[in-house]
C-alpha cells in the first residue's frame, strides 16, 4: 500500500472496506472481484499467496457440491457460485488445509501438494477410492 | 454580603433548608450561593451548610466565612460543635433547644453577652410533619429574626419550592414554618 | 417525541445539575456511565430525564469507568451524540479509554467534576485527575464555576463533532465547590440550546453501511506516528478558531462572553495570579480587594483552555507583568506544578521575562481563602518591586507544619 502522509488521510485510523466515493448499495449480490474493495480492505493489501508452503488443489469431478469448505475456510478464499464449488482464491489461501481435511468425499476433492505442483500433473496423480475397512 | 451557617447532623435536612432558602432568596433578585462541607458523611454525623446572599454576583468560592447567622438545628450540637467559629461581633444565633434562652446560656457559657435566639426546631417538627426534620422551621425562625421578608411572602415563595410534594406535606411544612416565626424568641 | 421543560430565567442549580441540564438541551443519544462522587447526580439526573421522556436515548449502565468510556467510543463510532462523567479513580481508570476516543477522533463529551487521587482517599476536589488527563489528546475546558459548566457542556458538543474537528472534549469543573454549590443559574431554553446546536452529523460512522468502515486498527511504526502526528497538528491549528466561533455564536445567544485565556484586570497587572477553576473566581475577589487596600497592581489568568493549551493567547496577555504566581491544585510529586512549567515555557519567549513563582494549594479540597489569594498577591508583589524572584520558587499554602517550599532558595 501507498505510504501517504501524515496530512493525507482521514481523521481517526479509519480504514473504509471500499474505495473512497464508492458506495455500495448492493452488496450482497455482488461478486468480492467486483466490489470496490478500497487499498487498505485485506482484499486488496493482504495477499497471502506468498506464504503457502502447501496448496488445495480442486478436483470437480468428485465434488458433491456440500459447502463444507467453503464454510469453514477462515479466509473465504473458496470460491463458490450457486452453490457451486467453482475454485480456490490463491490470492488469498494461507495453505492451512482445513477445506481439505473437512471434504467428505472418497477420495477427496481437495488435497494438498506442494506449492510448485502444476494443477494437470496434481490430477493425474490423485489416488484412488479408499476401501472401507470392514 | 449575608453570610449564614448551619449546624446539622447528616439527615436532618440543612443542605436542603439551605437550598430551599437560596431557591426562595434567587426569585427576588438576588444572588444566592448554598453549599455544605460533605466528607464521607453517614446519617447522623455533625455537619456544616452554608448560605451566601448578595445583590451583586458572588464570585467568592471560599469555604471560610464570618457568618451572620449562625443556625443550629441539631440540640446537641450546640455543645460538641465550634458553633462560635470564626463569629462576628454581631453574629445572631438561632439554636434549636427545649430550654429557655437563659438555661442555654447556663448550659453552653460561650453563648454569654452573644445574640442569642431559641427555637425549638425539634418538637414543631414532630408535631406538625411527624418527623424530626428540623430544617423548614428554622427557615421561618430565620425570617423572623433576620427580617428578611415578611413571612406571608416567603411563605408564598416556600410553597413553589415544596410544589413536587403532596399536598399533606407541604401544609405540614407551611405549618411548622409559621409556628417557628411565632415562638422563636 | 420528547417532552420540553419549561426553565425559569434564573434557576438555584448545582453545577451538577447544571451539567444534566446541558445533556438534557444537547438531547444526547447515549450515555455510558458507571457513577463516582462527586459527578454522579450528572448521569444520575440524566437518566431520570430520560426515564420522564425529556430524551430520547439510552442509559447505558456498565460495570466500570473503562467500560463506561468503552461504550462511549462504541455509540459515537457507530455515529450517535455520546456522553459521560466521572471524577478522580473513576477518570484514572478511563485513562486507557481516553486515548481510544481521541485517537479514533471520536466526538465524546466528558464531564469531569475534578476530584483528588487516592491515596489518601477522598471525595474533594483537587486538580489531580484533570491533570491526569493533558496528554490523552482530548480538548479540555475548564469552568470556574456552575453556569460555566452549563454553558461549556452545551458548548463542548459544537466543538468537538464539528468535521474539521472530530475530538472528544473535556468539560472540567470542581468537585462539591462547583458540582455541589447551588448558585444562580441562567439557563437558555429547550428550543434555543438545541437549535444552537443542531442535529448531530455523523461522520465517517461505523453503521453506515454503504460505506463500511474499521475502527480501532492497529498500526506498527509504519503508520502510528503520520496518525499522531495529524491529531497533533489539529489540536495546534484546528481547535483554537473553532472555539472562538462557537464562544462567540453562544455570546449571541446567552449574552455570556467567553474566552480561551480569561484575563482579569491584566491592562496594567504588575502581578498575576495563574489559576483554573473556581479559584480563578476567588482570586478575582482578591485581585479587587488587593488593589483597592495595597494599591498592589493585581491581575488574574484563567485558563478557560487547558487543552489545546493557548500558548500564544497567554504570551500575549502576559506580556507586561513583572511577577507571576502559578496555582497548582494538583500534587506534581517531584517537581514544579504543571501550570508553573507550562507558563514558564511561554514567558521565556517574551521579551520581559518575570519572576515565576509556583503555589501548591488545595489539595482534597484543602480552602484556599480569599486572604490567602490576597497574601499571594502582596508576595508577588515583593518580587515584582525587586525585578527579581524573592524566596523559593514553590510554596505549599494552607497544609499544616512546618512551612514547606522548595527550590530556587
Amino acid at each position: 500500500m501507498e505510504k501517504r502522509g501524515w496530512d493525507d488521510f482521514d481523521p481517526g485510523v479509519i480504514l473504509f472496506s471500499f474505495e473512497k466515493d464508492k458506495k455500495v448499495t448492493d452488496i450482497a449480490t455482488t461478486e468480492p472481484e467486483n466490489r470496490p474493495y478500497s487499498q487498505s480492505n485485506s482484499f486488496s493489501s493482504d495477499q497471502a499467496s506468498g506464504w503457502r508452503v502447501e496448496k488445495p488443489i480442486f478436483k470437480q469431478d468428485l465434488c458433491i457440491d456440500c459447502q463444507f469448505c467453503w464454510i469453514y475456510c477462515p479466509d473465504m478464499s473458496i470460491i463458490s457460485r450457486d452453490k457451486k464449488m467453482v475454485g480456490v482464491d490463491y490470492d488469498h489461501c494461507k495453505g492451512c488445509g482445513i477445506c481439505v481435511e473437512v471434504c467428505p468425499t472418497n477420495p477427496k476433492s481437495l488435497l494438498m501438494f506442494v506449492e510448485a505442483k502444476e494443477e494437470a500433473e496434481a490430477l493425474a496423480e490423485w489416488p484412488e477410492k479408499k476401501k472401507e475397512e470392514k | 454580603m449575608l453570610e449564614i451557617r448551619w449546624h446539622s447532623r447528616a439527615g436532618q435536612g440543612a443542605v436542603t433548608g439551605a437550598k430551599g432558602l437560596a431557591d426562595v432568596i434567587a426569585t427576588t433578585g438576588k444572588y444566592v450561593q448554598a453549599f455544605a462541607f460533605y466528607g464521607s458523611a453517614k446519617r447522623g454525623a455533625a455537619m456544616t451548610a452554608y448560605n451566601r446572599v448578595d445583590d451583586e454576583d458572588i464570585i467568592n468560592h471560599e469555604k471560610f466565612m464570618n457568618p451572620d447567622f449562625v443556625l443550629v438545628i441539631d440540640p446537641a450540637l450546640t455543645y460538641t460543635d465550634d458553633i462560635t467559629l470564626n463569629e462576628k461581633d454581631d453574629t445572631k444565633y438561632i439554636i434549636t433547644t427545649h430550654l429557655s434562652k437563659d438555661d442555654l446560656i447556663k448550659s453552653q457559657p460561650k453563648l454569654e453577652g452573644k445574640d442569642v435566639y431559641v427555637v425549638d426546631c425539634m418538637r414543631i417538627s414532630q408535631e406538625k410533619i411527624g418527623k424530626a426534620i428540623p430544617n423548614t422551621p428554622m427557615l421561618g425562625a430565620l425570617m423572623k429574626i433576620s427580617g428578611m421578608y415578611d413571612i406571608d411572602f416567603f411563605k408564598e415563595k416556600m410553597l413553589e419550592v415544596l410544589s413536587k410534594f403532596p399536598q399533606k406535606i407541604i401544609d405540614a411544612n407551611m405549618a411548622a414554618i409559621e409556628t417557628a416565626y411565632n415562638e422563636v424568641e | 417525541m420528547t417532552e420540553k421543560m419549561e426553565l425559569k430565567s434564573v434557576e438555584v442549580w448545582d453545577g451538577n445539575l447544571a451539567a444534566a441540564h446541558s445533556l438534557r438541551q444537547a438531547q444526547v443519544d447515549v450515555v455510558s456511565a458507571y457513577p463516582i462522587t462527586p459527578s454522579t447526580p450528572i448521569v444520575e439526573n440524566y437518566a431520570k430525564f430520560l426515564a420522564n421522556g425529556y430524551v430520547e436515548g439510552e442509559y447505558m449502565m456498565v460495570e466500570s469507568e473503562h467500560a463506561a468510556m468503552s461504550g462511549c467510543i462504541g455509540a459515537s463510532a457507530a455515529g450517535g451524540r455520546v456522553a459521560t462523567a466521572t471524577s478522580s479513580q473513576g477518570f484514572a481508570l478511563m485513562v486507557e479509554t481516553l486515548y481510544q476516543a481521541s485517537g479514533m477522533r471520536l466526538p465524546i463529551v466528558l464531564h469531569v467534576v475534578n476530584r483528588a487521587m487516592a491515596a489518601p482517599l477522598n471525595v474533594n476536589g483537587d486538580h489531580s485527575d484533570m491533570y491526569l488527563g493533558r496528554d490523552s489528546g482530548w480538548i479540555q475546558l475548564d469552568s470556574f464555576r456552575q453556569q460555566e459548566a452549563y454553558d461549556l457542556g452545551l458548548m463542548a458538543f459544537k466543538i468537538g463533532e464539528d468535521h474539521g474537528v472530530r475530538l472528544p472534549v473535556m468539560v472540567h469543573q470542581d468537585g462539591f465547590i462547583s458540582s455541589h454549590t447551588a448558585q444562580n443559574i441562567f439557563p437558555l431554553s429547550d428550543e434555543v440550546a438545541y437549535s444552537f446546536l443542531g442535529d448531530h452529523q455523523p461522520f465517517n460512522a461505523m453503521l453506515d453501511f454503504e460505506k463500511p468502515a474499521t475502527y480501532g486498527a492497529q498500526t506498527e511504526e509504519n503508520w502510528h506516528f503520520e496518525h499522531k502526528a495529524q491529531q497533533h497538528h489539529d489540536l495546534m491549528t484546528k481547535v483554537f478558531s473553532k472555539v472562538e466561533e462557537v464562544f462567540a455564536e453562544y455570546e449571541k445567544i446567552s449574552g455570556r462572553k467567553y474566552r480561551i485565556v480569561e484575563d482579569f484586570m491584566m491592562e496594567d497587572a504588575e502581578v498575576a495570579i495563574i489559576a483554573m477553576g473556581t479559584t480563578v473566581n476567588s482570586a478575582r475577589l482578591a485581585a479587587k480587594i488587593i488593589r483597592e487596600k495595597e494599591g498592589i497592581k493585581a491581575g488574574v489568568v484563567g485558563i478557560r483552555l487547558l487543552r489545546p493549551f493557548p500558548f500564544e493567547q497567554i504570551k500575549e496577555v502576559l506580556k507586561d507583568v513583572k511577577a507571576i504566581g502559578t496555582l497548582d491544585r494538583s500534587s506534581p510529586n517531584g517537581t514544579v506544578g504543571m501550570l508553573h512549567n507550562e507558563i514558564s515555557g511561554v514567558v521565556i519567549e517574551n521579551e520581559k521575562v518575570p519572576a515565576m513563582k509556583n503555589y501548591i494549594y488545595g489539595l482534597g479540597g484543602r480552602d484556599i481563602t480569599i486572604q490567602m489569594l490576597q497574601d499571594i498577591f502582596k508576595e508577588l508583589d515583593v518580587s515584582a518591586k525587586a525585578g527579581k524572584r524573592v524566596g523559593p520558587i514553590q510554596k505549599f499554602i494552607n497544609v499544616r507544619g512546618p512551612e514547606l517550599s522548595f527550590l530556587g532558595k
